[in-house]
């Protein structure tokens, strides 16, 4: 057996030793579209249910991993395997990735090999190991955390977080002061903000959704982009829809039509209301573009589209498919789940839910402004940790698009 | 299933015999059981010669195989040829192709 | 007449392992379920999975069924479900189902308990209390025909169909010989080999059924307009010497052995005690095919494997037979038997009985080797809404038998 975890890199990040360091470090964070990273993860991307398991105790074991452990990998095909196989690359290429370990079984689908060779295309750098390939999960654990802690050494402590904790070990020193840079904390205008409206109850559409409208179209004034889910609404109103969205919808309204909806609650109170209502969330502006599972924005696009229903899990990870490294979410039950990549913004205006879970829940809706809303999650762009990572209730799910096999 | 072909206890030697195992009587491929290089033979009999390494595993041709001619391991179909395969060379989804779980129309 | 030591439940089945079961009923409790059991006791295990909260009407029945299975199988002592309080799956009616399974069983609601750290802290409570309440239970005899064992196999090659399948498969007639039930499915790992399955059922209803079964998951392909081959065979089975889904089946079914097959059932449904060999209709994703069998009482897996899949179970012991034995040498660590010598000529016979011993051995205690590594994967196969649409009128989800199309 030939030795399968690979080198992906062959220098890690060099330091500059000039006074220019700050631009630098900054600027390798950028993703293609330009888009800053507000966290400095490492990923732990296991390609496979099968090695979640060994992906999770290496990024435990090592400070600022994240892992993503899903339920996909095998026995797909067609478009639901492309489907998963392209969401852990766009996990590995996002810009609150600063690396990734990919870490596959040896057998299965979507080979980890595969899926590492795609980030080291895009850049990222990257380390590859299976489990049938080290030899069992002891030594894949083993050699998995200091391929994390190589990647972690070799990285730059990310720039622009003020109160952050972004001192964490093995970071290695920039060479600055440790003091924020005023010039270098994130604004509206570095952000592609992921929106998703989970439910449709009435404080939700009355209240909840309009606050978080109003803050999309304040980040597209500000020069920054907008990606929102739930397709329930073009599918309940396609002609509605058409007026507001620049794209094609035949393949989607093709697809709804193809059995039940995926979230049939959000469907039914989506045909109760009006197109307009269902889609406060999303503000004023047209909608540029629809974007397919994994596919990134057009340079030009402010509003875009995700090709995804309104399940809060599924429907995040789409949106940091598409380059959110921020999440809203509206909730009117309260689904507390954070993301294991992106930071969550929690909103409700439900009563009975700020009262049940207040406690999991970033913004109440029913006092909150626009202004409000904006430096929340200006703050939470900064660095301060949302209510999801504070209670360490991350889950991730990557959408189906048919049966396992 | 019945056991014919090299006897598995056989010890490899030099790069030349390799266990190998035929299930079936009615078999048109082998198994072999050990990784094999080309000129390796298979067989009781040693008869068949390797026209390509075959790693452990892998199956091995025992006949002539025109396109679409079944192919039988386990003395069932396993598939179809989808070129010329001659004996002693490997046989595998370069050649071999299922007649099942077809995207466009079933069997 | 051989015996083995189990957990006599109230409800008068046997369990082979004590566990206080921490079942979330959707996602978005998920991680809750998880920090539960992992600060509760050893015994404490959680069963997360992706299952949204609002899903179509048949696939919230297939997840119900699935989740009641999980928390009334034999292995578990007590049960905690975990539920946001705003999921559409009955939890009540599951919760009833393991009361009158005679265990006792706690229901926390996240948002009853005021958001997700005070559920932790309520959780922890529980299932230590849960954990205090079923300490005494002491084993006691039992005969081995109330064993139901589950068969799987995962990470195939050409040796799981010379050497671990067939040895298998002679274990399994030991038990049902002796009066068990032994159980295999992944009912597309039966195309091309349906033909000898079908003159081996116990009668033409039976026939019938499993020729449907088959049927549906072969069409499958069409519905996604993808060949099967995009995942059956999978890379690694490719790389083990298997060319095509025919030659894949025909070893793959030598595992449940040569005994007459006395019915088909669908996923996740109750399998009989003292059945003999009985199928059951699942995916060929070996990890939603083993929770689909445990679902269904299995209190025993048996994976076999080539390359090497190193899972186990979060509810029943998962003994792994490995067939190759380069894989073997590699990866010993993560197995329980060798049936690699077969391929060296090894008596068929004896390896099955070394099996069958090691079954009864992990039946009175002995941890396998993905228990002592606390390997617990876990996934619920979830029916599409494509699948559903596609299917619909065939009786796919409710539970109910299919019909030949």
């Amino acid at each position: 057996m030939s030795e399968t975890e690979t080198e992906r890199t062959s220098e890690h990040r060099s330091r500059s030793e000039s006074g220019t360091e700050s631009e630098h470090a900054v600027r390798e964070v950028m993703n293609e579209s330009g888009r800053r990273g507000i966290r400095d993860h490492v990923l732990i991307l296991p390609s496979v249910v099968c090695s979640h398991t060994v992906a999770e105790r290496i990024a435990d074991a090592v400070e600022g991993c994240v892992a993503t452990p899903h339920d996909n990998g095998c026995g797909q095909i067609g478009r639901d395997n492309d489907l998963t196989e392209r969401t852990l690359i766009a996990m590995g290429a996002h810009p609150n990735v600063a690396g990734a370990v990919v870490v596959g079984l040896g057998c299965e689908h979507v080979q980890s090999d595969a899926v590492a060779d795609a980030l080291e295309d895009r850049g990222v750098p990257v380390r590859e190991l299976s489990i049938q390939g080290v030899g069992g999960t002891e030594a894949c654990v083993e050699r998995g955390i200091e391929a994390a802690e190589a990647l972690r050494a070799g990285e730059t402590v990310l720039d622009g977080e003020p109160g952050g904790d972004s001192d964490s070990d093995g970071a290695v020193e920039t060479g600055t002061d440790g003091n924020p840079d005023i010039d270098t904390a994130i604004g509206l205008a570095d952000l592609t903000v992921g929106i998703v409206s989970t439910d449709l109850e009435d404080p939700t559409v009355e209240t909840a959704d309009p606050l978080v409208g109003g803050f999309a179209d304040r980040v597209l004034t500000a020069g920054g982009r907008v990606v929102v889910a739930g397709t329930e609404r073009v599918s309940a109103h396609p002609e509605a829809a058409r007026e507001r969205i620049d794209a094609d919808l035949d393949d989607l309204l093709a697809a709804a039509r193809s059995g039940p909806a995926r979230a049939p609650r959000v469907r039914r109170r989506a045909g109760e209301r009006s197109f307009e209502a269902t889609t406060r969330a999303w503000g004023d502006a047209s909608v540029d573009e629809l974007l397919e599972y994994g596919e990134s924005p057009r340079a030009d696009t402010g509003l875009a589209l995700v090709d995804s229903s309104s399940r809060f899990e599924e429907a995040a990870t789409v949106l940091v498919a598409a380059g959110a490294q921020l999440v809203v979410h509206v909730t009117g039950d309260g689904i507390p789940t954070g993301h294991p990549i992106a930071p969550v913004v929690k909103v409700s205006a439900t009563a009975s839910t700020l009262e049940a879970v207040g406690a999991d829940i970033d913004v109440d809706a029913r006092t909150a402004s626009v202004d409000d809303l904006a430096a929340y999650v200006r703050s939470v762009a900064n660095g301060t940790p949302c209510r999801a990572d504070v209670h360490g209730v991350t889950s991730f799910a990557i959408e189906r698009a048919g049966p396992s096999m | 299933m019945t056991e014919s072909g090299a006897g598995a206890e056989t010890e490899p030697e030099a790069g030349t015999r390799r266990a190998a195992i035929e299930l079936d009587g009615t078999d048109t491929v082998v198994t072999v059981l050990e990784d094999a290089e080309a000129g390796d033979v298979v067989g009781d009999d040693g008869a068949l010669e390797l026209t390509e390494s075959v790693p452990f595993g892998h199956k091995v041709a025992l006949v002539d195989h025109e396109p679409g001619d079944e192919i039988r391991k386990y003395g069932e179909v396993i598939g179809v040829a989808t070129e010329s395969i001659e004996p002693g060379e490997w046989v595998h989804t370069h050649n071999c192709d299922s007649a099942r779980g077809k995207a466009e129309g079933r069997r | 007449m051989d015996t083995f030591d189990g957990y006599r439940r109230p409800d008068g089945r046997i369990g082979v392992r004590n566990i206080v079961a921490v079942v979330p009923l959707s996602v978005a409790v998920s991680a809750v379920a998880t920090q539960i059991a992992g600060e509760g006791p050893e015994r404490a295990h959680a069963t997360p999975h992706q299952l949204s909260a609002d899903a179509p009407d048949a696939t919230l029945e297939q997840t119900r069924r699935i989740l009641e299975g999980v928390a009334t199988n034999p292995n578990v002592a007590g049960a905690v479900l975990v539920e946001l309080g705003t999921e559409r799956v009955d939890g009540e009616g599951i919760a009833d189902a393991v009361a009158a399974a005679g265990r006792p069983v706690e229901r926390l609601s996240v948002r009853e308990c005021g958001g997700t750290a005070a559920a932790v802290e309520t959780g922890v409570e529980l299932v230590d209390d849960l954990a205090a309440e079923t300490a005494d239970a002491r084993r006691e005899s039992a005969d081995v025909s109330e064993l139901v064992l589950a068969v799987e196999c995962g990470g195939s090659d050409a040796t799981s169909g010379l050497a671990a399948n067939p040895s298998v498969g002679n274990a399994c007639d030991r038990l049902v010989d002796a009066g068990g039930t032994a159980t295999f499915s992944e009912t597309p790992e039966f195309i091309g080999a349906e033909h000898i399955l079908a003159e081996r059922c116990a009668d033409s209803e039976v026939r019938e059924k499993l020729l449907a079964y088959v049927d549906r998951r072969e069409a499958a392909a069409e519905l996604m307009g993808a060949d099967l081959r995009g995942a059956q065979p999978s890379p690694g089975n490719q790389e083990g010497g298997l060319t095509t889904i025919e030659e894949k089946s025909l070893g793959a079914i030598s595992k449940g052995g040569t005994t007459p097959i006395q019915d088909i059932v669908p996923y996740g449904s109750e399998l009989p005690v003292g059945g003999g060999l009985v199928l059951m209709d699942t995916p060929g994703y070996d990890i939603e095919s083993v929770t689909g069998k445990v679902a269904g009482g299995a209190q025993i897996a048996i994976f076999t494997t080539g390359r090497g899949s190193t899972t186990g179970n979060p509810i029943a012991p998962v003994i792994k037979v490995c067939g190759n034995p380069q894989t073997w040498d590699r990866m010993a660590s993560n197995m329980d038997v060798n049936a690699s010598t077969v391929v060296a000529g090894d008596d068929l016979e004896a390896v099955g009985e070394r099996i069958y011993e090691t079954v009864l051995e992990t039946a009175n205690g002995r941890p396998t080797a993905a228990e002592v590594r606390g390997l617990r994967e876990f996934a619920i196969n979830e029916l599409q809404p494509n699948e559903l649409g596609y299917f619909d009128g065939d009786g796919i989800g409710d539970g109910e038998e299919v019909s030949r199309s």
